[in-house]
């Protein structure tokens, strides 16, 4: 009997399932099926298996994600994993007279060729070495979704429609509503227990929400739901929030009225949301790749050797999920009996649920250098923060990072022919995680660093988006000589990182200003209270405070 | 899933006015319903871009699955589907009714009646037409035969006849295991279970309770009988509440240490089930079934399985009551008065395998008053479409116990208040009465429909049914099978009370206002050149 502690992800809306797709996709595709070496990483953690009406063994995400009808294109809800499609020829009969039967059919949804690749069992195998252009076929995350899923994983809410501006799923208040419905109540609810039944050890719970819309208050509530339900188990949110809104591009005063006024709606989103992910989290990180996230998500974060299309959801929502797969092999490791228990103990004492994640993707150094000198080397900081107006500093931080994808062989050169690097005092230290929690030792002041150092690199090939510098060769390094067009980066090193500093008060202070500019009177969709509006403004202050003095341990 | 109805944009450049607007996206609306109303009425399958289906005959869901984009369309459709939220039923009749009530009172408002004048014919039509109401209810007594009356009439609309007796059966007879005197029943004390496997007509009712988890341990009985049950909502699982810092090391033995308090805790807990288990099973064949709403780890089943008991984990919260009311006992929060008096019984508990999922039956219970409805079907569109099928009947069973009433159906209700408004309104005084008049007609939708629906010509039948009802007290409707008028309560079609009186409220106050809608339009116009 293995001790595996078993996480159940939730997704709410669009943009976290953009985020979600990437993460099962970047997990799946590093899967080694015929490997002689024993993976490092307990894929069961995140994984569930089962076997589908025909009898085959199925390994799928544990996982239930919630979007809104007309959001999955061509995927079918229940997928095709555990049963083939219905089909309609053969209509029994039992339940209605044949010739009264009216059948509706809309347009068959075309596939793209990714879709119809990973479908057909001949071209399956090649997928991950061809350019698939996901760029242009992608209008939803399921375009790019590699993974199958059970069939209780995905579900649709009836009531919005994906996209239509007549009725918006855009408040806290609508997600709330939502939530009291039976759908929720009951069929989801149930879905949340029949998971945490399968499993002997259950840790809790990763959530990845949409907070700009009415996801906000569909999560919000869910959470206070589990916190009555599961009030022992780990509740980790990632709220996300997409890094380019199309009504920010305004091109007629009018627009330009609208598209200020769908950003108040998010900043009111994100107050209340984030209050109550203050209350029924044990730790929240909210991520976005532009710097600023509200009022309009601002200049995008630059990251060495990437170029990528802040507007594309596509893009940006990879280089989140990369930070997520990342950071979150802490307690996912064959080796060690961290929890995400371990990691609140660490990084949210004295209340500051709050945190900042952060990511250098890629890891990437020069193919015949080492991570010694690559650190030594280095030029300003390390990592670039992905939380909204958090610049992590260096100052009394409670910290822990991941890297991955540096081998032994890269840290130094052997003893014998180490020359200058032997006078490093960094030339001491044998393996990665000793490495640079020295090199952060001596980059900041009164900081806590820990450190987990993997093996296995970030596997980055399709439908990961071609998102690196010419000179990224196949296995991440920087060559000399640019890649080919039709070289695949397989992989890249990456490190990534959860940070816990005043840095995050500052966050909160921003979102409070915001928030308190703005009249909840006249955002008459939302059903809140003024006195409402105004405590949850009061907590957050208060939670904010949370972080002022510079205490450390 | 798509039925797009007309695009509200052009719709407005071709009819300049709001009335139009109105009206015609009323139209539409009307149109995708008509063809669902009644037992010979179409059903519909749903086919979406992906691939999933839906199969429905019912109003509520078909307007639940269309995008409609027309306003007005979708002002009806959610003042339809409210009346569904309420009484579970009469969504296509809401439709139709509000289509006819603004095609009626169109014609008048054509030939220059003021909106408002109408209107207050349709209050006073309204008022008029609940007396009839009250008039055509007959009082019922709670018996298996009047609630399988109206129970198969609503189900007969849903699905086929051959399942709906089926289902019909099942329904009646949950709401009656359920029903003690006088007492309002609480529906969700009927657990409705899927299991996708045989078909429909295999769906039965158990006398019991069915859970859709089994025993996590291989070495658990699969079946049991004459079992005590023990239901409770106590955590039996290891849960570390001390933590390891990435920061701070503890040593190995410092954590074994804080592992083996936190286990010993767990372990108390289960040797109290284990204590009481051998208490209640010594020297008989009792044995014992723990339903926990907590987890139950590993460790904890295992010793639990080597007493030879049956441990769920994991149950529905709302099973604990549901559990106490099956087999009797008292769901526990602590395990501090463990006791004989808190342990229900089920002659026996049993598991079932089907694919990767398992099902556990607590069955031969003693008077249960929570019961399952298991239903069966080939896939998940039809066990869907039997679960929707299965609420409303159990609604239009609930709503007849409330009212204590039933309405004979078959169009007898509108046949008779047509034909009572028509002789009543002689006395109306003014240009009112002309909404009398709209208002009654608007009535006879129901029974045309039901005559369009069944290939029967539409007037030769109204005119029947119009002519018997003039000779005839009793209530005339329409014979589905031969066109002929009927009288519903020989043929044994009742619908609800309650139902039909929300339809009668609701359609005149919103026909009522979107008429006026052309009023406020124009008010509003001359206001702003003034
Ligand atoms: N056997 C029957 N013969 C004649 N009319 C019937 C019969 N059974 C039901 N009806 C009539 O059919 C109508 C109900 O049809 P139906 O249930 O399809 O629509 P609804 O109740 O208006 O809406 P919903 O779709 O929400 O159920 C009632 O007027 C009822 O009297
Ligand atoms: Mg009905």
């Amino acid at each position: 009997m293995t001790n595996t502690q078993e996480i159940l992800t939730l997704q709410f809306g669009h943009y976290a399932n953009f985020v979600g797709t990437h993460w099962w996709n970047l997990q799946e595709t590093s899967f080694q099926y015929n490997s002689n070496t024993p993976s490092e990483i307990n894929h069961d953690v995140l994984f569930r298996e089962g076997h589908n009406s025909k009898g085959l063994v199925t390994f799928t995400p544990r996982l239930l994600l919630v979007d809104l009808k007309c959001s999955l294109k061509s995927l079918p809800t229940e997928g095709e994993l555990y049963e083939s499609l219905p089909d309609i020829a053969h209509y029994s009969g039992v339940n209605w007279d044949e010739n009264k039967l009216d059948i509706r059919k809309e347009q068959k949804q075309h596939k793209n060729e990714f879709q119809q690749d990973i479908d057909n069992p001949k071209t399956l195998q090649q997928f991950s070495q061809k350019k698939y252009n996901l760029e242009d076929s992608t209008e939803v995350w399921s375009d790019y979704l590699y993974s199958r899923f059970h069939p209780r994983s995905v579900n649709i809410i009836n009531e919005y429609q994906h996209c239509n501006k007549e009725t918006p799923f855009d408040t806290f208040s609508l997600g709330t509503e939502l939530w009291k419905t039976d759908f929720f109540q009951e069929d989801f609810v149930d879905k949340i227990r029949n998971y945490t039944e399968e499993c002997d050890h259950f840790q809790g719970f990763h959530v990845l929400t949409d907070c700009t819309n009415g996801f906000a208050g569909l999560s919000s509530s869910c959470l206070e739901d589990i916190r009555d339900e599961y009030d022992r188990k780990s509740v980790l949110v990632f709220p996300t929030i997409p890094s380019f809104f199309p009504d920010n591009e305004y091109k007629t005063d009018r627009e330009q009225v609208t598209s200020i006024m769908s950003d108040s709606t998010r900043v009111i989103n994100l107050l209340l949301s984030f209050n109550n992910f203050k209350q029924h989290s044990n730790m929240f990180s909210p991520l976005c790749t532009s710097k600023d996230g509200w009022r309009q998500p601002g200049e995008s974060r630059q990251f060495y050797h990437v170029n990528y299309n802040f507007k594309l959801p596509y893009h940006s929502s990879a280089i989140l999920a990369s930070a997520l797969e990342t950071i979150t092999l802490k307690y996912r490791l064959k080796s060690n009996t961290f929890s995400t228990m371990d990691l609140y103990a660490d990084l949210t004492a004295n209340g500051r649920k709050a945190v900042a994640t952060s990511i250098c993707l890629p890891f990437s150094f020069n193919c015949d250098a080492y991570l010694i000198d690559c650190l030594d080397q280095w030029e300003g900081p390390l990592y670039q923060s992905l939380t909204p107006r958090c610049t992590i500093g260096t100052n009394r931080v409670m910290q822990h990072l991941t890297i991955s994808g540096i081998s032994e062989s890269k840290i130094k050169k052997p003893y014998n022919f180490a020359g200058k690097q032997k006078d490093m005092p960094a030339y001491k230290y044998n393996s990665v995680k000793e490495m640079l929690e020295y090199y952060l030792a001596c980059t900041t002041y009164a900081t806590a660093s820990h450190v987990t150092a993997v093996e296995k690199p970030l596997t980055v090939k399709p439908p990961y988006p071609d998102i690196f510098d010419k000179i990224i060769g196949s296995d991440g390094n920087v060559n000399m000589n640019p890649r080919s067009d039709n070289t695949i980066i397989e992989s890249v090193p990456v490190l990534a990182g959860l940070h816990s500093g005043t840095e995050l008060g500052e966050m909160l202070e921003s979102l409070h200003s915001e928030a308190r500019k703005l009249k909840i009177a006249r955002f008459h969709q939302f059903t809140i209270e003024r006195d409402e509006y105004e405590e949850c403004l009061n907590d957050i202050l208060t939670f904010k405070e949370e972080y002022e003095d510079s205490y450390l341990i | 899933m798509a039925i797009s109805l007309l695009n509200p944009k052009a719709e407005v450049a071709r009819a300049a006015q709001a009335l139009a607007v109105n009206i015609s996206g009323a139209k539409g609306i009307q149109d995708v319903m008509k063809s669902n109303l009644g037992p010979k009425g179409t059903m519909k399958m749903l086919v979406s871009g992906a691939g999933d289906i839906k199969i429905t005959k019912d109003g509520n869901i078909l307007l639940h699955e269309m995008q409609i984009q027309h306003p007005t369309a979708s002002l009806i459709a959610r003042a339809s589907t409210a009346q569904d939220d309420m009484t579970g039923d009469g969504t296509t009749s809401t439709v139709l009714l509000i289509g006819e009530l603004l095609k009626q009172g169109d014609i008048y408002i054509a030939e220059g009646l003021h909106p408002r004048i109408l209107t207050d014919g349709f209050d006073k039509a309204k008022t008029k037409a609940l007396e009839v109401l009250d008039k055509i209810k007959i009082a019922i007594e709670p018996n298996k035969e009047n609630l399988t009356d109206v129970c198969r009439t609503s189900l007969r609309t849903k699905v086929h006849q051959k399942l709906a007796d089926v289902l019909t059966d099942v329904c009646v007879e949950a709401v009656l295991a359920l029903k003690s005197q006088d007492k309002p029943v609480d529906l969700h004390m009927i657990e409705l279970m899927q299991m996708q496997h045989k078909t429909e007509t295999d769906t039965t009712l158990v006398k019991g309770l069915v859970l859709d988890h089994g025993s996590r341990h291989p070495d658990m009985p699969k079946r049991l009988e004459n079992c005590y049950i023990l239901t409770c909502n106590v955590s039996l699982e290891y849960e570390k509440s001390e933590v390891n810092s990435g920061f701070f090391y503890k040593t190995a033995e410092e954590r074994d240490k804080m592992v083996a308090a936190e286990r010993e805790f767990i372990d108390q807990r289960v040797k109290k089930i284990i204590e009481l288990k051998k208490k209640v099973c010594a020297g008989n064949n009792k044995s014992f079934v723990v339903i926990n709403q907590k987890g139950i780890d590993p460790m904890s089943l295992d010793q639990l399985a080597k007493e030879g008991i049956i441990a769920l984990r994991r149950a529905k919260r709302r099973n604990m009551e549901r559990l106490a009311l099956a087999c009797g006992g008292v769901a526990m929060n602590s395990f501090d008065d463990l006791s004989e008096s808190v342990l229900g019984y089920a002659g026996v508990v049993y598991e079932h395998v089907l694919g990767e999922n398992k099902y556990t039956f607590v069955e031969d219970c003693k008077n249960p008053q929570s019961v399952t409805i298991l239903m069966k079907g080939p896939n998940k569109h039809s066990l869907d479409q039997i679960k929707d099928s299965i609420r409303d009947g159990l609604r239009a069973i609930n709503n007849a116990l409330e009212d204590k009433a039933v309405i004979p159906g078959a169009g007898a209700f509108e046949v008779m208040a047509n034909k009572e408004l028509m002789q009543w309104k002689d006395t109306i005084k003014g240009k009112s009465r002309l909404g009398v008049i709209a208002y009654a007609e608007a009535l006879l939708i129901i029974p045309k429909v039901l005559a369009t629906n069944s290939g029967f010509d539409v007037q030769e039948t109204i005119v029947k049914l119009q002519e018997e009802s003039r000779i005839n007290p009793e209530p005339i409707g329409l014979d589905l099978v031969s066109g002929e008028p009927i009288n519903p309560k020989d043929a044994g079609i009742f619908d609800n009370y309650i139902v039909k009186k929300q339809i009668i409220n609701s359609c005149s106050v919103i026909a009522s206002n979107l008429l006026l809608v052309d009023e406020v339009m124009r008010a509003g116009m001359s206001s702003l050149k003034g």
